[in-house]
Parts: structure tokens; sequence; C-alpha cells
């Protein structure tokens, strides 16, 4: 799903480490999981804000839970208020996903007085499969093979976070898929697009301030 | 209507009957915050914390010592104190209108953004090319204190270094420190901005306590020095000790209350630093006395508070003292380093500069480019006053600070005549003093300490008559917001879509080309509340 190819995009396979700062990697998270239900049919984005389009429960459980998150909460329909909000745990709940799908698995490392809870790759078919993802987009991106809506929005939140020179690392050979990256996110359907924009927007001035 | 009674029309009671529920679902809002709301307000910032941001670039030990020593010794005028004062009224004045605009914009990053969106996107980008040489000399002019008060620690311990060398250490450590984008913001810059208020304060109780002339004498606060003709030019030296308190706007976003805490924070940043100015340039004419205050300053430059309280305190409180003033130097640097930066870096995104200034370092959010061209400046510059020889006190620490603060000055004034301007297009439901009266009042005000400062520049530079740095540095700004229009009105031409987005800072978007409509903020006009579309 959005989020997991995302999630493995964003973590270094080996170390399990963010390739991101932490607050861009939250966001880019918390935008792929409203990007899911807006994949889904759940829910739509009309002038910065989100409507709820279909209340019946998706499939997966992480996506069901923030439909009911958003379902709750009818006071906050602000887009950029609950990518803050889903920012602060995004991170966490997506590699519990990915702990259930056998993609990754715990790791705790101490740290002078902290723990710290990886969800890194550990197997070397979990390692292959982790490596696939950001290769997977550069080849269809290199090859400019068609794409398909989800992966688009996947570029474009790549795009969006800061990831893309380790998606497209060979500048030289990858020009010509650099220049198609805007015009693969402004193909997209006109929510989605703003979802992208949305958290660009988010990105930057969480990182103009420079705060964890 | 009350002929036929207000039940009559039923339309127009269901507006009524909408705008009371709204009113209601507003109080009840304001009662009791729900999980989102306590899960974002956890993570963010209240008025201590935003306080501290903003007083920590305008470092108030680094002003105390280093600047006011200076302006007592520079203009040998006694009215300092009351000129910070003044300063403070003013600024706080200015704050009014400024924090009440900030309210209304989406990106409220740096002025530039201010006066953009007031004036015009093309005076806006002017603005900008005004205030990035003026923040970036600020910078660098404190190499020059930083690299003298070392040196002097330094030979009190009996070691030998020179300015250029302890300035270069310096250097290195705030550009390393640049890259790594380094807060010292929270804990650090708390703790040590908390202990450089109290040596302030001891040293001011102790210069009281032990008066020159005997008695405590009031005379340099009486207000008729206001009449004296070099008052309007020394503001401009006073506000050098205030720049920073603006930057607490870009955490708006970070607050816990964007509409109030800011608002207050940023208050309370100028009315803070004023105080402990004011109280600070007043304390030191007591105990030198007011009559030998000048030429005290004159002769003892930033040792001169040192040297009035060391015959009263223990040998320990000195050390403390000169320790916290090159450690509030340092913290300045690298706020002023963090604050270029992040002017460039907005600049790059928006497509004002190359977009190579917009690129981040992915893991650590560095704006790398800003970081390392205001790096390369800063040691080209020092390297250039080490070869010419110039004293790095005067020509390096004075002028370029004095001059920078020119620049910010002249921002500040465009900055509330953008807010004039911005209220006049609309008034937002503001009321009548936050949106007219007082950027009236700022606005006329600053003319004034602008036109002084301009004419007394070279005066305050300590040139002679007839020397071209009486006008250089006010053309050479004049210039430069010159080359901004030239540059804003090509790109309006050639790149008509990145000019639409000119003022809107990092919040600006670059992987879809084609501009969107700017939404007005959340929090623009408090009846667009909007009606949950489900159900």
């Amino acid at each position: 799903m959005l989020a997991d190819q995302y999630f493995l995009i964003a973590h270094e396979d080996r170390t399990g480490r963010s390739r991101l700062h932490p607050r861009a990697i939250g966001l880019g998270l918390a935008a792929a999981l409203l990007g899911e239900l807006i994949l889904e049919g759940r829910i739509g984005i009309e002038d910065g804000d989100l409507v709820l389009l279909d209340r019946h429960p998706p499939a997966d459980a992480l996506a069901h839970d923030i439909l009911d998150l958003l379902i709750a909460q009818p006071r906050h329909r602000d887009v950029r208020t609950w990518l803050a909000f889903l920012s602060q745990d995004a991170a966490i709940r997506v590699g519990e996903r990915l702990i259930r799908l056998g993609a990754v698995e715990p790791v705790t490392r101490r740290r002078m007085l902290t723990t710290q809870t990886l969800y890194m790759p550990n197997s070397a078919e979990q390692r292959n499969a982790a490596a696939w993802a950001p290769a997977r987009l550069a080849n269809l991106l290199v090859r400019g093979m068609p794409l398909s809506i989800s992966d688009r929005v996947l570029v474009g939140l790549v795009a969006a976070t800061g990831l893309t020179r380790h998606v497209l690392y060979n500048f030289e050979t990858h020009r010509h898929a650099f220049y198609s990256l805007p015009s693969a996110v402004a193909a997209l359907p006109s929510d989605l697009r703003d979802l992208v924009e949305y958290t660009e927007a988010s990105v930057g001035s969480v990182l103009t301030v420079g705060r964890r | 209507m009350s002929a036929v009674g207000r039940h009559h029309l039923k339309d127009n009671n269901f507006e009524q009957w909408a705008a009371g529920r709204l009113l209601m679902a507003r109080k009840q809002e304001a009662v009791e915050p729900d999980i989102v709301e306590r899960a974002l307000a956890k993570n963010r910032l209240g008025v201590p914390s935003v306080v501290f941001f903003g007083v920590a670039g305008a470092a108030p030990l680094t002003v105390i010592i280093g600047a006011i020593s200076t302006i007592y010794a520079v203009v040998g005028n006694t009215a300092v104190p009351l000129v910070y004062l003044v300063v403070a009224a003013i600024l706080s004045i200015f704050t009014v209108g400024f924090v009440a605009m900030s309210r209304h914009i989406v990106n409220s990053g740096a002025f530039y953004s201010y006066i953009s969106h007031g004036l015009g996107r093309v005076l806006g980008v002017a603005a900008a090319f005004v205030a990035l040489p003026a923040y970036a000399m600020m910078q660098i002019g404190l190499f020059g204190l930083f690299g003298v008060v070392a040196s002097g620690v330094l030979a009190a311990l009996g070691l030998k270094a020179s300015w250029f060398a302890c300035a270069l250490v310096a250097w290195a450590v705030v550009a390393v420190l640049g890259l790594l984008w380094v807060d010292l913001s929270g804990r650090v810059l708390g703790v040590l901005l908390v202990a450089e208020i109290a040596v302030v304060l001891i040293y001011d109780l102790v210069m009281v306590a032990n008066p020159a002339e005997g008695s405590v004498s009031f005379s340099a606060l009486a207000p008729s020095q206001l009449l004296t003709p070099e008052v309007a030019a020394m503001m401009v030296l006073a506000i050098a000790g205030f720049v920073g308190f603006e930057a607490t706007v870009v955490l708006s976003e970070e607050a816990k209350d964007p509409k109030r805490t800011i608002a207050r924070a940023t208050h309370w940043a100028v009315i803070l630093a004023g105080l402990l100015c004011g109280l600070s340039a007043w304390a030191m004419s007591v105990g030198a006395g007011p009559g030998q205050i000048v030429a005290a300053a004159r002769a003892q430059n930033t040792d001169l508070v040192f040297s009035l309280v060391s015959k009263h305190v223990p040998q320990a409180l000195i050390s403390i003292g000169y320790l916290l003033f090159m450690t509030s130097i340092f913290a300045a640097l690298l706020a002023f380093h963090a604050a270029v930066s992040r002017y460039q870096f907005a600049l790059g995104r928006e497509g004002v500069l190359p977009m190579r200034w917009g690129y981040t370092h992915p893991r650590t959010g560095a704006p790398v480019v800003g970081s390392i061209a205001q790096s390369l400046l800063a040691l080209a510059v020092i390297v250039l006053y080490r070869l010419t020889g110039a004293d790095p006190l005067v020509y390096l620490f004075a002028w370029l600070t004095t001059v920078g603060g020119l620049g910010v000055l002249i921002l500040m004034w465009a900055a509330s005549a953008a807010v004039i301007a911005f209220f006049v297009q609309h008034r937002r439901q503001e009321n009548i003093w936050r949106a007219r009266v007082a950027p009236i009042i700022a606005f006329a005000l600053l003319s004034i300490i602008l036109l002084a400062t301009i004419i007394g520049l070279g005066d305050l530079l300590q040139v002679s008559d007839g020397s071209i740095f009486h006008w250089v540095f006010s053309v050479g700004y004049l210039v430069c917001a010159v080359i901004g229009i030239g540059w804003a009105l090509i790109m309006r031409i050639a790149r008509p879509e990145v000019y639409a987005m000119i003022g809107r800072g990092a919040d600006s978007r670059t992987v879809v080309g084609v501009p969107i409509p700017r939404r007005p903020s959340s929090h623009a006009d408090p009846f667009s509340v909007h009606m949950p579309s489900i159900k």
C-alpha cells in the first residue's frame, strides 16, 4: 500500500534509520495514510478541507482506524491539521502494519538514556523487498512507463518531502525522469494533487522552523 | 421590520438561528479541547519558549556590555537609558499592528513577506534584497566583537591569541553547527539566557549600590535630554539591540495558540529587552557617574561594566560574566547565522533566489546552500579585515552592526507601511487601534528615526566631514532595493507563475508548477466556520 511503499523508501534498508528529518517523514507518512483513504474513495479534499464521502470501513485495519478517527472528530476538517496530527505517530502505526505484513521486524536500540524501536527489514528476503521499493519507482520513472494513480501519489510525496534525489540518485542518467515528475503529479485528480501540495507546504514550514 | 414583527420573515430567522448555533459551537470549542487539539498542543510552544527564541537573537549581555558602552563612547550623550525605553515603546506600538497582520497571512516568515503582502510583490523583493545584506552584516560584525573579547579573555589567562585566530575558531564552529542545523533553542538557550539576565541584574544592583558620586542620580533619565539632536540617531544603535524580536512570528505555526501566544511573546520580548537595556544603561551611568560615563566608556570600551563592578564583587563573578559574555555573543552569532540561512532558504524556495537555495539537507533539514554562502561571505570579510589591519572593534563590529541596524530599520519602516496598507485594503475584524491607529503612529515615529539616522550616519560612524561614508551605505541600500525592484519586474515578465508565489516563503510549492489562488488562512475570517460536511 501507499504508506508502506513510502515507509520503505524513506528508511535505510540496512540500518532502519530514517532518511529524512523526523517531522518531514511523519508528514509524508500521514499524507500517504490520507492518500490511501482518498484512493479507496472514502474521503476527498475540497478547498483545504477533508470531506467524508463513504463511511464503509476499508479492508485494511490501519486505514479503518484512521477513517474512524476522522469520523469521530467532525470539528477538525483542515487537511494541514490532520497532517500535523497524524504525523505524530504515523511512523509507529505504519511500522506496526509492516510488521503484520512480515516486511519488517521491530528492533530495540538503547541509546544513552532512551530506548528506540526501529522497524527494519532483517532477513535477506525482507531487505530485498525494502530495497526494491525505491528501485521500482526509479525504474518506472526512468523508462517512462505508465504510472498507476497510486504510484503517482507516491512520486508526489517523495518529491514533496525531499526524497527525489534518493530515488533518482544518478542525475545524469535520470535527467529526463526528473523533468517528468511535475507532469506525473499534475495529472493526478485534484484531491490527490491538493494532498501533495499541502504536504509540501507543511514540510516547508516545519523545516523553516527547524524544531524537532 | 418592527411593524411586521421579528418572527415574520422566516428566511432571515434561519440565518439568525444559524449564527446563534455557530456562536454556541465556538464557545464550546473554547472550553474543551478535543484529542486532536490536545495531541497537537503537547508538542507546541508556549509564551516563554517563544520569548526565549526572540530575545536570544538580541543576546542581552552582548547588547548591554558590547553595545551600550559603545553608544556612550561613540555618541557621547547620556540619554542612552531613555533612548532604550523610548525605542522599546516605539517597537511595542509597531508590534501591535505587525502581530495583528501576522494573524492574517498564511506564511508569516520574515519582514519581506509582510511587505509583499502589504505593498506588493515588487517592493517585497526589494525588501528581501535589503534584508539579506543587512542581516548578513550584523552577523559578520559580531565576529569582530567575539574575536576581540575572546582574545582579551585568553590574554588574561596567559594565552596569546590574536582576534583573528579567535574569530576564525568561532567562524569554523558556527559554520559546522549551521550545516548540522543545530539549534541552541530550547533548554541550552534558556539556561544561558536566564544566567545572562541574572548576571546583568546583579551587576546593575552592584553599580546602583555603589554610585560614583556618592548618591544615586536620576539625571540620565531626565526627559529633557530627548530634545538633543543626537537622540534620533542613537535610536538606530538602540534598535540593533532589539533585532530578532520579529523572528517570533516564524513560530506561529508552532505555537500553542497562534492568535495569542505569538502576540504576547513578541510584546514580552520587546519589553523585556527594553527594560533590561534601559536599566543597565542607567545603572552604568550611576556606577561611573553621569558626568564621567562618556570619558570612562571611551577609555575602557567593552570592559567598562566589568571594571565598574570589579571593585565590589568577588573575582569569580567577573569571570562568570566574561564567560557568559562570550557565550552570549556566540549564541547571537549562531542565531543570526540561522536567520540569514533561513531567509535565503525561503527566498530560494519561492524562486526569488536560484532554486539551489531552496534545497535542504534531507535528514537534518538544514538549508545547506544558504548556510555555506553566509559562512563563505563571513570568512571573506574577516580575512579582508585581517589583511587591511583595520581595528576589528570599531570597523568590523561597530561599523557593520550599525550599518546592518540601518538596514533592519529600513525593513521595520517598510513593514510598518505595509501593515497600514494591508489593513486599508480590508479591516479583517481587527479593532481600530490595531488596524489603524497603532500602525500609523509606528510608521510616523519610524520615519523620523530613519530620516535622522540617514542624516546622522556619518557622525555615528565617526568619519570626518566630506567622507563618502556619510552617504555610501544609505545609497548602497537604495541600490539593493532598486536591483530588487528590477529583478521582480524581470520575474513578472519571464516567470509569471513564480512571481505569483512571492511572499509565501517556505509555504510555496514547487512540485506542482501550477499556482492555485491563495486560500485565506483558516482564522482569517472568524465567521467562515466550515460547516461539517459529513452526515
